[in-house]
């Protein structure tokens, strides 16, 4: 029993850790080509999970039908939220821009609660919900499917990166934006589609907590999950915002096992990245895969 | 000293150059501000000397952060946990220790101060974004440890907290204690205005403009960033253990990270590296929750009130305009009230002749 | 602060001597009333419907009744997002600048922070929360940390009883089903004064009536992933497993623990199920079973549902809503108030605070006029606010899909079903008395 439960922990762990990845990922992804820090992440999971639910529940569309429609306000969001909010402070101090960001992470989680209430809300049932056997131990479809989809997604930005144009373009203005916007690359258009890229894959994980978890407020709360991760895997990297995810996952349960074997403090599985972070910071003020960044004046 | 500013740079001493009054007006539109503020509790009625009374201590605290984020240039996402480790701290102290609540105030201050040492210290070797995700992880953390330390904080049942009192008299309503909060809003204030003028309240300035070249001028990096922690800590203490001690009441939930947001919004409304703007963001975010709500009480029972349920959901239009006043005032406001008010005052000095 | 105190009083009964002497018709003076509700933070999902129905009972008590004896009630209303220092900054802004006479509260953080204050000021108050340490009126029961309360009422068991109740229905329940051992039971809750309310009470007499007691769970108050904790329930093996957070929070660890495959009988507290939840949480609801401090429940007849649906049409003119066992509990705690301050203005007495706390002792086995079958009798006394001893226990009976369809579908076509389970009398314990 004992094995049997640290094994089930940790598989959550890796489940769980693995949409903080995907999170974390666009995450990286708008600081990388923009140099935004964004606070606001967890809010698109949390705006796409209940405008999927809306569009299950209230209009009755079938999930596929609901889930693309989605995709596609996230798409429109996500390029206004850029070219409307971000794109006047472009040039300001980053304590303005992290504000700014704060600020749009306040003002949705309001919107939300005063549309749909505080009530965790379930999907409707997506597919049959039934148990499936892996190593011998008891695993829900539901979790399977949102760790296929996770590795889906990260399949998919490895393609983006590796072979896509605009893929290539990203990674060009990223390196340098002057040289980038010599050589033809659009970066106002750059910077728009790293937003709309973000919010789409950031609501696919918020979909994938809703359909397993019910949609509520929580949802939120995977953008500050996020921080641990991007300072254990460093700011810009996508493949280390993967790895620093599973890691936060992990740990969290781990600090869970800990708690409710020996100490029974409570509240370890909250506060145990945290400490993490703090402690990697103070030996490694850029992070764990972090640059450090040389000034010359 | 001259009663109206001159329309050019005339000033060719230090000395002038670091008054803190450039005119004569200026020094006696202060006297006379003050003197009537003193005279607010005989005219006013409790509900305005509430809000100023909040005004007053959410501004030491916004100071403080100012001192960091718009003077040094530290970015900090964790003062709500200072501001509650002074308010801790002072009912603590008067409890535990029988310490007068006078006297428990400024110990207060000087605790968090310390507690501020201790988290600056390591602080200093982080910049920008690293900064605010440590301090962040320091709020959550602060936070666990104020719901678990039931001996200093009576745990997350909070801990009754006895009114301010000197020589017997209790500065226990709402018209007493606004004369302990205007005495420690002037005290706070002054200091840190003399504080600009010295030597290390320069060297905060030249941390933030070029931390490069301020460090070839001979200025100690980790010594100020550290320091600058110190005095923020200070200054929030001093904030927390005054609210501590009007509120009757401490409780760990007070503090938590939408307070934290809120101080920094404070800051950048009034204006970063703009004394007189914390007080002004302090103004500004007391006010704006009241002026929603009346704006909520207008509509109550018409047909806009029914169609959005406002009355039902005031708390999340509150929230709300908090959040849009951040955005619209960065972008549309960066430098801030205090930049404006400059604006303003230019465009009168001038009139008509502004262009 | 006694000086200030008398001065208080002084000033008080200075007001008052002033206003009997110019406004001769007492009518035209309306009675100032606080309500603090919580509709906005981590307990809004139940503190909605019943700051709904207390709201509703005090504004029909003006329509219908024309206010206590001719005077109307001023209900001022004010959202504190469950944090208890802005509940105390309001209670200050109505003790001082609208003088109310009475207060109908909520939450257990805010209520004991503010037992001091409402002793202090002599004004009664009607939370939300049933903590038990609320009751000892007189201070007699020589508790640590537990304060006379004898401005403090509340209406049904205490957190303490009811989970008291519980447990001796788990340990008939562990016996009937012929199981073998001693039963385990876990008490899982947010590190927050209203689910540790109950928990050395609950661990007491759980201990006592040979359960083993388990390490407690630690889950937030607002809803997230509770799967690791759900793990942990499943790795103790606990039996019987008190859910202490309000229903938002709980569905989350029902959801989880139903996912996780985790076989547990769960104890939900008096604000750990309702209606909305069953319907949120699904089939993961099925079989909790919960206290439920009415004798009916909406769609039930009894002879007071005829008031309490015309208290109803007070904010749902159409009389379409289903409403909430915690709506019908809002009616029955705001009509003991107004009872209690008609008690205090018959013949011509003035409707102060004190009057208004004698007006609580007034009656035995105590239903409000008009709401027979609907509100349960409570009797309080100078010495022991435990208004009732009875728990009702329930069972959420959910059978179908159901994310289709409204509560009120729902619940007439029987998807959703509240199935009574027994009723407990305690035994009115001395000991037990603030704890």
């Amino acid at each position: 029993m004992e094995l049997g439960f640290l094994l089930q922990l940790l598989l959550n762990g890796l489940i769980v850790g693995a949409l903080y990845g995907v999170v974390a990922m666009s995450f990286v992804l708008i600081y990388k080509a923009s140099q935004v820090v964004n606070f606001a992440q967890g809010e698109f999971l949390l705006v796409g999970a209940w405008v999927c639910w809306w569009l299950l529940t209230a209009w009755q569309l079938p999930f596929w039908l609901g889930f693309l429609v989605t995709l596609a306000f996230m798409t429109l969001f996500g390029i206004l939220l850029q070219v409307v909010v971000l794109r006047p402070l472009i040039g300001e101090p980053v304590i303005s821009v992290i504000m700014v960001t704060i600020g749009l992470s306040i003002f949705f989680q309001a919107l939300m609660k005063w549309m749909f209430g505080v009530f965790a809300q379930p999907f409707p049932p997506v597919f049959a919900v039934e148990r499936v056997r892996v190593l011998g131990l008891e695993v829900q479809s539901v979790y399977l499917f949102s760790l296929a989809i996770s590795v889906a997604i990260m399949l998919g930005f490895w393609w983006f990166f590796t072979y896509s144009k605009h893929g290539l373009a990203m990674r060009a203005t990223a390196f340098d934006q002057q040289v980038a916007a010599s050589l033809g690359v659009s970066v106002p258009r750059v910077f728009a589609m790293s937003w709309a890229i973000s919010a789409v894959v950031s609501a696919v994980a918020g979909v994938v907590v809703g359909v397993v978890n019910g949609v509520s407020s929580a949802l939120s709360f995977y953008g500050i999950k996020v921080f641990p991760a991007v300072i254990l895997g460093g700011l810009d990297s996508i493949v280390g915002a993967v790895l620093g995810g599973l890691i936060v996952g992990v740990l969290e349960n781990l600090a869970q096992w800990l708690d409710a074997e020996w100490l029974n403090w409570g509240n370890m599985y909250q506060v145990a990245p945290f400490y993490a972070m703090i402690l990697i910071l103070l030996i490694k003020p850029y992070g764990l895969f972090g640059t450090e960044t040389i000034e010359r004046v | 000293m001259a009663t109206m500013t001159p329309a050019g740079d005339y000033r060719s001493t230090y000395r002038e150059d670091m008054t803190i009054f450039p005119t004569r007006g200026s020094r006696i539109a202060l006297w006379v501000g003050l003197a009537l503020l003193c005279l607010a509790p005989l005219v006013l009625d409790r509900y305005l000397l509430h809000l100023l009374i909040n005004i007053g201590f959410l501004g030491i605290a916004a100071l403080g952060l100012n001192i960091l984020v718009g003077f040094t240039g530290q970015i900090s996402i964790g003062h709500a946990a200072f501001f509650g480790f002074g308010a801790f701290a002072s009912a603590w102290a008067h409890e535990a220790l029988h310490i007068p609540v006078a006297l428990a105030i400024p110990l207060a201050g000087l605790a968090t101060a310390l507690i501020g040492l201790v988290f600056g210290a390591p602080a200093a070797r982080l910049k920008g974004l690293y900064l605010a995700i440590a301090t962040l992880a320091a709020q959550f953390i602060l936070e666990d440890f104020f719901a678990r330390a039931r001996w200093f904080t009576g745990g997350v049942a909070g801990r009754v907290t006895e009114p301010f009192s000197l020589f017997g008299f209790a500065f226990d309503t709402d018209e007493t204690y606004f004369y302990v909060v205007l005495a420690f809003v002037v005290v706070m204030f002054a200091g840190a205005a003399n504080l600009m003028r010295t030597r290390d309240g320069r060297a905060l300035v030249a941390v933030r403009d070029h931390y490069l070249s301020a460090e070839m001028m001979g200025i100690n990096l980790a010594y100020y960033r550290t320091l600058s922690f110190g005095i923020a800590s200070f200054y929030a203490g001093i904030g927390g253990a005054l609210y501590a001690h009007y509120l009757l009441f401490v409780s760990v939930e007070a503090f938590n990270i939408l307070f934290s947001i809120q101080f920094l919004g404070m800051v950048i409304i009034g204006g970063l590296g703009t004394i007189k703007g914390s007080l002004m963001g302090a103004a500004f975010m007391v006010l704006l929750p009241e002026v929603v709500q009346s704006l909520a009480d207008m509509l109550a029972g018409g047909a806009v009130d029914r169609a959005l349920k406002l009355g039902a959901s005031i708390s999340y239009l509150r929230e709300m305009a908090i959040g849009a006043a951040i955005i619209l005032f960065l972008i549309f406001e960066p430098d801030g009230l205090a930049h404006r008010w400059q604006q303003i005052k230019a465009y009168w000095k001038l009139y008509p002749y502004s262009h | 602060m006694t000086m200030t105190t008398k001065r208080r009083v002084l000033g008080l009964a200075a007001t008052a001597a002033v206003a009997a002497a110019f406004a001769l018709p007492a009518a035209a003076q309306p009675i100032p009333v606080g309500h603090l509700m919580d509709n906005s933070g981590a307990t809004s999902d139940v503190g909605v419907p019943y700051g709904q129905g207390v709201a509703d009972a005090l504004t029909w008590v003006n329509q219908a009744r024309n206010g206590i004896n001719g005077r109307r009630l001023n209900v001022l209303g004010f959202d504190y997002g469950y944090q208890a220092p802005r509940a105390v900054s309001q209670y200050q802004a109505w003790v001082n600048r609208e003088r109310v006479v009475a207060i109908q509260g909520w939450g257990t953080a805010d209520t004991e922070a503010l037992v001091r204050f409402v002793t202090r000021d002599r004004i009664p108050y009607i939370s939300g929360s049933y903590s038990a340490a609320l009751t000892d009126a007189a201070g007699k029961s020589g508790r640590q940390g537990v304060e006379a309360a004898p401005f403090n009422f509340f209406y049904g068991p205490s957190y303490s009883d009811a989970l008291r109740a519980m447990l001796q229905w788990a340990k008939q329940d562990w016996e009937r089903r012929g199981q073998q051992g001693r039963p385990r039971y876990v008490h899982m809750g947010a590190n927050h004064p209203y689910p540790n309310s109950p928990k050395e009470a609950g661990e007491a007499l759980a201990r006592e009536l040979g359960f083993e007691v388990l390490p407690a769970i630690q889950f937030a108050l607002t809803p997230g992933d509770y799967t690791a904790q759900c793990l942990t329930l499943k790795n103790q093996g606990a039996n019987y497993a008190y859910l202490g957070n309000t229903a938002g929070s709980n569905i989350s660890v029902l959801r989880a623990c139903h996912t996780a495959g985790v076989q547990v009988q769960f104890l939900g507290n008096v604000w750990g199920m309702d209606e909305n939840a069953m319907k949120a949480a699904g089939a993961a609801a099925n079989g909790v079973v919960f206290p439920v401090r009415t004798a009916v429940v909406w769609g039930q007849d009894a002879p007071g549902m005829q008031t309490v649906r015309q208290i109803s049409r007070i904010s749902d003119p159409q009389g379409q809503a289903y409403r909430p066992v915690h709506y019908l509990a809002g009616v029955c705690s705001a009509m003991l108030m107004v009872e209690a301050m008609e008690t205090a203005a018959q013949n011509g007495g003035q409707i102060t605070g004190p009057r208004i706390r004698d007006g609580f002792y007034a009656r035995q086995n105590w239903v409000p006029r008009g709401f027979e079958g609907v509100c349960a009798p409570v009797t309080f006394t100078a010495e022991d606010h435990r208004g009732t001893m009875r728990v009702a226990l329930y069972r959420a009976v959910v059978t179908g899909d159901t994310s289709q369809g409204s509560v009120a579908e729902l619940m007439s076509n029987g998807t959703m079903r509240i199935e009574p389970v027994t009723t407990i009398e305690l035994e009115r314990r001395r000991d037990w008395l603030g704890w």
